[in-house]
């Protein structure tokens, strides 16, 4: 059952965590902001709890999941060479025995 | 942050550290606060008392209002009543003859009549025969949500010529 959970993309690329992070942090601060003001108010703790645990909850389901807008500027990687065990094994030896005639 | 994981641990984190900040936030806000209540009532009343001394006692009728040391910083109220006085062998006794705990949410009007001490009223030695004055303190000490020492207030009411004899049941 693992695996199920393990196939699942969840990854991220850096312009996207940047943003996931501003994001999540933004929704926190607010929510804690406005928690802090309406407990102010009604003289009651437990409401700014529940006000910044709603926060927690939106902050979550907003940047936990990996959303497309967080994909737009993926790497672009090298394409893949097409290997041959010979020709690998064989390069490194040839540049190596070139490094100690120097 | 690439995986699910970490981003879950530093919201989580980040989450915590924003309400350590709101609860010392809260902390700040009431710590400082002047908290007397003022007593709306008293009432002095000399009857019969059947469980001390034989003669006639005074019986006290009080009523205060607690509400507005109930701020959002309070959790439960811790009340005693302790009476104070002096005699020849000590400069200062203090005995508490009766507590209650008031959590929040529960009625802050109090109306105690005819409240039994819950303790005894032991002195230590003879000094409670002929004395003159002896003062009653309500206090409280206020339980909050940042458990430091919030603040604790207290109301006295001087009984003077209180005569009591510890000689017959």
């Amino acid at each position: 059952m693992l695996s199920i959970f393990k196939s699942i993309p969840t990854h991220m690329d850096y312009k996207g965590q940047k943003l996931a992070e501003q994001i999540f942090q933004g929704i926190i601060l607010f929510s804690a902001v406005i928690g802090f003001i309406y407990g102010l108010i009604i003289q009651q703790f437990g409401w700014t709890v529940y006000i910044v645990l709603g926060g927690f909850t939106v902050a979550c389901v907003l940047t936990l999941p990996p959303w497309p807008m967080y994909r737009k500027t993926p790497l672009s990687w090298q394409p893949a060479l097409p290997e041959t065990s010979g020709e690998t094994s064989q390069k490194p030896q040839e540049s190596l025995k070139k490094k100690k005639h120097k | 942050m690439n995986t699910v994981l970490s981003r879950a641990n530093s919201l989580f984190a980040f989450s915590l550290s924003v309400m350590a900040a709101l609860t010392f936030g809260c902390f700040i806000t009431t710590a400082f606060k002047d908290r007397r209540v003022p007593v709306s009532k008293v009432m002095l009343k000399n009857v019969d008392d059947f469980t001390g001394p034989r003669e006639r006692s005074d019986l006290g009728f009080i009523t205060f209002d607690l509400s507005p040391i109930f701020d959002w910083n309070v959790k439960q109220l811790f009340l005693y009543l302790s009476a104070e006085y002096a005699t020849k062998s000590n400069a200062l006794n203090q005995v508490v003859l009766w507590d209650k705990i008031v959590l929040r949410g529960e009625n802050p009007k109090l109306n105690l009549r005819d409240m039994k001490s819950k303790y005894f009223f032991f002195d230590d030695g003879n000094g409670l025969r002929a004395n003159k004055n002896i003062t009653l303190t309500l206090s409280w000490n206020v339980v909050g949500i940042l458990p430091l020492v919030v603040g604790s207030g207290q109301v006295s009411l001087p009984f003077p010529d209180m005569y009591e004899t510890t000689k017959s049941y």
